[in-house]
């Protein structure tokens, strides 16, 4: 991302002054000094920006000089942890051409295993300019400095016992007026932990095959995103999503503000919303084996964010998942989260001030629970994960340890230039993996 | 969130679902159901040196086949196939009375093994297949049991706007017994869509056979040569009418050869998709 300084400055009052001149109608001359600027494009070595070990980091850096007259500068590299703590920098001086490029390559001394932001700057008497990147070293290596807790086992079994009490009552209704791409569509509704209700959709294809049973894809919702029923002309997949307590049409008993969902109960772990919303999960699989019309041994979960966590701690705590698709998981190394992100750091700070006694320790205590990265070591199903460099809520080296964790077959998709999102290439692996894996050639 | 999941995932089956029965893995429980016919003509030959010539006589060989296939998967990685042939030729010059004769050809029996892919894109089978004759007259093929060794390989993918898939194949194949041919068939295909919902597919190929025999005399009826080589282009139009139905138009034609007839194809085939087959009714 481009930060411009001074230059930008100056251009947007130039822009006004000129604005202003060109409403009575006297503009021209004063447009020309705002024409030039340096473009500057840096390329990493490696396509996804992750370098190996005891290697130097290696950028290609070009500079696109736009002004019309020569510049001379210096360009350079400033690179600095996660959390902003310097490692090292550099610079050079250089000289371009009017209306000209150059191109040259800048190499990082090698860098312990991590993740680092790396800030290329152009410094020219007319014009500066930051892009700001992020790059990794041998980021297998990286394990998070802390541990799960030790009861954490016991924690979920006896979660999942006092779950296995409440009745679900599954209610399902199908909704003929919302069919489209020829899909049925179905409301479901169940008791899930602490008796709450909780809410989801179900879409199947058509078919007249009576004897046909569909693969399920059971999408997981990021934060307070409301779910509706998910179309789309597959006719091999069921497609089953969850609005967790909380959230969406789930919001009967539990009904927060937007910024207070991720804390809400945060002070007693047995209280945590996240406990209540990841058993959601675990009962809409009950959920899907109590269908006929389901193929109970094909059942991948999915979700992007808050989503990609709940797909996580569903696919460690109930087994019956077969396939794990993870997307910017959020709560990876939580107690590593300190310094590094504003969100949800802020709003838990936010929490410790109306709770007298309440600690950010205590906070991050009870959030252990809930770590993904604590989740991810009782996988049992292929898993595979997408993480933006770039992203600000869910930083990669915190991504790393939670997919380090996992001990089946798995693969990461890297994008070096995104933040809190995956691009469509995501999507396009994850959907041919899932096909052969559940065999629907 | 998983809105694109949707998309794309159905492009790639649409796609495979335009696709017949070589290469690919087979779904488990799917039964794949396959009736064609063909209709071959030659009227000039290959000589052992490759040379064209037109058939003494005014000659020609003509011959209409009829071929049901099917195929299961039994398991993810296990497929299992058979195909029965009823063959029926003539023969006939200016001056020989007409030769004819009809009856079932060689079926085939057979394995076919997933082995690998490549980023769940390109995927390599392994086909093993027993060759049994179903005749006892002469003339409808060597009357000699026969192995096959066919290694494949399929993918599809984008291509601009359009989606691709090809497919190559390569099989050797031994009959037993006396002066017993082995063979070399291979095949080569790129199909590219032509809608945007996958209904119509343009598949263009190359196959052909060499087979090696002892008895390297010219033989006028095909399907009883043994020393001879070909290669045919083909061209086939697809359209697939929904998830399990389809149909293939193909016409192909000999282009280079030795010691057998010059060849031109037409055929027709249905491929009919049946999932879960064995499974119990549900009640939805």
């Amino acid at each position: 991302m481009f930060i411009p300084h001074k230059k930008s400055l100056i251009r947007q009052l130039t822009s006004a002054v000129i604005l202003l001149l060109l409403s009575m109608q006297t503009a021209a001359v004063f447009a020309q000094d705002d024409e030039g600027e340096i473009v500057l494009t840096s390329t990493p070595a490696k396509k996804d920006a992750i370098f190996g070990a005891n290697s130097s980091i290696v950028y290609s850096v070009n500079l696109e000089n736009k002004f019309d007259s020569k510049q001379t500068g210096t360009v350079g590299y400033r690179v600095l942890t996660l959390a902003d703590k310097e490692v090292t920098k550099n610079a050079v001086n250089v000289s371009i051409s009017k209306k000209s490029s150059k191109s040259l390559t800048l190499r990082i001394p090698e860098q312990a295993a991590g993740f680092y932001k790396v800030q290329f700057t152009v410094n020219f008497p007319e014009y500066d300019d930051t892009v700001r990147r992020v790059f990794g070293v041998d980021p297998t290596q990286i394990k998070s400095e802390n541990s799960k807790p030790a009861d954490f086992d016991s924690f979920w079994e006896k979660t999942l016992e006092e779950l296995s009490k409440v009745e679900p009552n599954f209610k399902v209704e199908e909704l003929p007026d919302s069919s489209r791409d020829n899909r049925r569509v179905f409301s479901i509704e169940m008791k899930s932990l602490g008796n709450l209700t909780v809410r989801g959709w179900m879409t199947l294809p058509n078919t007249k095959n009576s004897r046909k049973k569909f693969p399920v894809l059971l999408g997981l919702p990021g934060y307070q995103v409301d779910l509706k029923p998910m179309f789309g002309t597959d006719e091999d997949l069921a497609i089953v999503v969850l609005n967790v307590r909380g959230q969406g049409n789930s919001r009967d008993r539990i009904r927060t503000l937007r910024d207070d969902y991720i804390f809400t109960g945060l002070e007693d772990k047995n209280r945590y919303i996240m406990r209540g919303a990841i058993m959601d999960c675990v009962r809409m699989v009950d959920f899907i084996f109590s269908r006929e019309e389901l193929d109970h041994d094909n059942i991948m979960v999915s979700g992007g964010s808050m989503g990609g966590f709940l797909s996580i701690a569903t696919a460690s705590l109930d087994h019956r998942i077969k396939l794990c698709s993870a997307q910017n998981p959020i709560l990876c190394d939580v107690k590593a989260l300190p310094g590094k992100v504003v969100w949800p750091l802020r709003d838990f700070s936010r929490y410790i001030r109306v709770n007298r006694g309440l600690t950010m320790d205590k906070l991050l205590d009870n959030l252990s629970y809930f770590d993904t990265k604590n989740f991810a070591t009782n996988i049992k199903c292929p898993t595979i994960m997408g993480i933006g460099l770039l992203d600000h809520l869910a930083p990669p080296d915190n991504e790393y340890t939670a997919f380090n964790n996992l001990q089946v077959k798995k693969h990461m998709i890297v994008f070096r230039d995104l933040g809190h999102e995956v691009a469509v290439f995501y999507k396009d692996y994850e959907g041919r993996w899932m096909r052969d894996t559940f065999a629907l050639f | 969130m998983a809105k694109k999941i949707f998309s794309v995932t159905a492009l790639l089956f649409l796609l495979l679902s335009s696709r017949a029965y070589c290469g690919w893995p087979t779904r488990p429980g799917r039964l794949i159901f396959s009736p064609s016919i063909s209709y071959f003509t030659s009227s000039s030959d290959w000589d052992s040196v490759a040379r064209r010539r037109v058939k003494a006589n005014n000659g020609t060989f003509t011959s209409t086949s009829v071929n049901l296939y099917a195929e299961y998967g039994i398991v993810r990685k296990l497929a299992a196939y058979a195909s029965l042939p009823y063959i029926s030729y003539r023969l006939r010059d200016s001056i020989n009375a007409p030769i004819s004769k009809s009856g079932l050809g060689d079926a085939e029996l057979g394995l076919k093994y997933y082995l690998a892919n490549i980023n769940y894109k390109y995927y390599f089978t392994l086909q093993g297949t027993a060759v049994i004759p179903m005749y006892k007259t002469q003339g409808l093929g060597y009357a000699q049991p026969g192995g096959e060794l066919r290694l494949g390989f399929s993918g599809a993918g984008k291509l601009g706007s359009k989606f691709f898939s090809l497919s190559l194949e390569n099989g050797v194949r031994k009959y037993f017994g006396e002066n017993g041919p082995l063979q070399d068939r291979y095949s080569a295909s790129f199909g590219i869509t032509l809608d945007r919902k996958f209904h119509d597919q343009l598949t263009a190929g190359v196959s052909g056979i060499v087979s090696t025999s002892s008895f390297t005399a010219f033989t006028r009826n095909i399907f009883t040569a043994r020393d001879y080589e070909f290669t045919q282009v083909s061209l086939s139009y697809g359209h697939t009418f929904n998830s399990s139905f389809s149909m293939f138009l193909t016409a192909s034609q000999f282009v280079v050869g030795r010691n057998t007839g010059i060849g031109t194809n037409g055929a027709v085939a249905l491929i009919y998709k049946i999932d879960n087959f064995l499974g119990k009714r549900v009640d939805y």
